[in-house]
């Protein structure tokens, strides 16, 4: 196999939810020499972030999105084995909320997932959180990126008081933030200032690994 | 509440101004879609399709056959009563009113 | 260049070229037609919604002859959340003497079945009383809302923590148990409300939990219509697909995660459902032109597909209305009409 045949073979078994198939070609394109980071970014993580698309297509469901999760992880232990410290390290760290006042968090579980596939490391402070336990918790862990989800037109400016509190304690330069759900908008995280906005899952990982600088 | 008043508006029969309550009365008993539940109705009116949702004619053939109106309410059938003869003139069972006859022993 | 005023899917105003509006047009069916593996709109189609998106009036409106039943999910919460203190009583006389709607819904603040079961026999009470006074038909409404019965809230185990633990099994097996306890709730309280007189009952927001929750749906519905040939019974979606969070549950041997409005109304009417509220949702960060483009495009085929009426969801944030609190008049108008004279949809 040439990478180009990995690279689709691996995005193939990521799509079908193909455990055995998976880590067989993982398996063999360490034996063959690839670039371990190469066939995991190009290949792997391209396969999950299609999950993503066709789940949010109603052509692929949950438990495979879950499934496809579990696989990842299990590819990258087997790449990471052969990885340099460096290239095995997060690619960063995340906290994430559901804002105040909101219950819902279907998506933001869903968003969490696909994140973890590629890499970054997420602190998942659930939903209805107040922003000064967001912020505190970024503090905390040292968080790269603050990602909060609302799913209500009347919760989004939960979203804006992240901001608004970020600027007024002297924090908004120390971390990235992320906003998403079904009421926002680029408009809206433009209007408030946020660093950006995920349409979808498949979106957030873009953006996310754009803010870590590996996008 | 204002989206709702600018579907109304925009889209829908009138409710009681009109006919409106009648035929959403033929698409809930019967399944019917809103041709044939509006050409029932017609039918059973005696005007045309267009007029169902024709404040003039609809508040006239109200008054006449007396299934409710939202003005000038004394002496004409109100809540219950106009439910009985809206179940007898589109030959459909409503349950309300149905539950009202058992009730009080009629 | 001539522009046209429309607005984006989160109701800000956008100023468009013609040219540009008909390309949202065709890039919005599209879409649709991609998604829902049916057929776009036609030329001669797409040119009345161009007609309709472009007009320059402020509000636009059905020919005459072309009206439609409406009904009101959660019809009597409306007032209370825009802070006008009337009883449910005084709401339903608003809208039937006042407002001049076809169709009204008797429903309570906590909108959910599971939470009305303890409170049925108040609420059967209510509507017998509702019922002496009303003359327009009258609906009982609530949504299935799964996922109530789920720890800490309910008896079964909470699959969305189940799930993003890799469990699926287990979060599949309490998914199916909380499917039982849903649909035993639904059928105790349709069957309460339908012998206090209720004209109607609206299952509301069906499948927000997911497939597991159109199914309980699906199955209290088949049980009370078993139960009440006569019952009739509207089924309203909660989004454009179901949401596969079990993703192997069947109804009458068809898998239901995945499907969308033109599949979805076929079970319904399986089922034994009177009214079928089809949604499409509305993308906040696209213009209205591609949102109502593609939200007829899917309603056309569920209505082509269905031999029951079929009410389009056209709330905040569905049917190409703005996810805006205050959808504007301009496009909510707009919508009302391509929904119904190009959708073909029987109800609002």
């Amino acid at each position: 196999m040439n990478r180009d045949e990995v690279l689709a073979n691996a995005i193939d078994a990521m799509v079908n939810c193909d455990e055995k198939r998976a880590l067989e070609i993982a398996e063999k394109a360490i034996a063959a020499g690839f670039d371990p980071v190469d066939i995991l970014s190009e290949g792997f993580s391209v396969g999950i972030r299609k999950v993503g698309d066709l789940f949010g297509r109603g052509e692929l469901f949950l438990p495979q999105l879950i499934q496809s999760a579990e696989i990842m992880k299990k590819v990258t232990g087997v790449f990471e084995s052969v990885m340099t410290k460096e290239a095995a390290e997060k690619k960063g760290k995340m906290v994430i909320a559901t804002v105040e006042g909101d219950v819902h968090d279907i998506g933001k579980g869903i968003v969490i997932s696909l994140l973890r596939t590629q890499g970054i490391e997420v602190i998942d402070l659930g939903r209805d959180v107040k922003t000064e336990k967001i912020i505190e918790a970024a503090l905390e862990v040292d968080a790269d990126i603050i990602g909060t989800s609302a799913l209500l037109s009347t919760t989004l400016a939960g979203q804006k008081k992240l901001e608004d509190e970020l600027r007024k304690r002297g924090l908004r330069d120390r971390f990235k933030t992320m906003v998403g759900g079904a009421p926002c908008t680029q408009r809206w995280a433009d209007k408030i200032g946020a660093d950006a906005y995920g349409e979808d899952a498949a979106d957030a990982v873009e953006k996310a690994l754009a803010l870590l600088g590996k996008g | 509440m204002g989206m709702a008043i600018t579907h109304a508006i925009a889209s829908g029969m009138g409710g009681m101004r009109t006919t409106g309550d009648l035929v959403a009365r033929m698409q809930m008993t019967k399944g019917m879609k809103i041709k044939e539940a509006k050409e029932y109705v017609a039918n059973k009116l005696g005007v045309s399709v267009v007029d169902l949702a024709n404040e003039a004619v609809a508040r006239e053939l109200r008054e006449e056959l007396n299934l409710g109106l939202v003005h000038e309410l004394d002496g004409y059938a109100k809540g219950m009563e106009a439910k009985f003869r809206i179940a007898k003139l589109l030959g459909i069972e409503i349950k309300s009113v149905k539950n009202f006859i058992e009730r009080a022993g009629l | 260049m001539e522009k046209v005023f429309t607005r984006m899917g989160d109701a800000s105003g956008v100023w468009l070229s013609k040219e540009e509006v008909r390309a949202e047009l065709e890039e919005g069916t599209n879409d649709a037609a991609d998604r829902g593996k049916i057929p776009p709109l036609t030329e001669e189609e797409l040119d009345r919604l161009f007609d309709i998106c472009t007009r320059r009036e402020k509000f636009v409106s059905v020919e005459p002859g072309n009206e439609v039943v409406v009904t009101f999910d959660a019809g009597t919460l409306k007032m209370v959340r825009v802070g006008v203190p009337v009883d449910r009583s005084q709401a339903i006389l608003i809208h039937e003497r006042a407002l001049g709607s076809d169709t009204m819904e008797l429903a309570h603040i906590d909108y959910s079945y599971k939470q009305i079961k303890p409170i049925a026999h108040d609420e059967k009470y209510y509507m017998e009383q509702a019922q002496l006074g009303t003359v327009i038909p009258l609906f009982y409404g609530a949504m299935p809302n799964v996922g109530l019965y789920t720890q800490p809230d309910g008896p079964v185990p909470n699959w969305s923590e189940l799930l993003p633990m890799g469990k699926i099994t287990e979060a599949q097996a309490a998914q199916e148990e909380a499917v039982e306890h849903a649909e035993r709730d639904m059928v105790y309280v349709g069957s309460k409300m339908y012998e206090g007189g209720a004209d109607g009952i609206n299952f509301d927001t069906t499948g927000a939990s997911g497939d597991a929750d159109f199914l309980a749906a699906l199955r209290a519905i088949r049980a009370l219509k078993e139960k009440y040939p006569e019952l009739p019974i509207e089924l309203g979606m909660a989004g454009e697909f179901v949401l596969g969070m079990h993703g192997e549950l069947y109804f009458d041997g068809v898998r239901l995660a995945g499907l969308y409005p033109h599949d979805q109304v076929k079970l319904a009417e399986k089922a034994g459902a009177t009214i079928f509220g089809a949604v499409v949702n509305t993308n906040s960060s696209k213009s209205f032109p591609w949102n109502i483009a593609r939200a007829v495009t899917f309603v056309k085929a569920c209505t082509e597909a269905a031999n029951i009426p079929v009410h389009v969801n056209v709330g905040m944030g569905v049917g190409a209305v703005p996810v805006f609190d205050t959808p504007p008049q301009d496009v909510v108008s707009r919508a009302s009409k391509a929904l119904v004279e190009i959708g073909k949809a029987d109800g609002l």
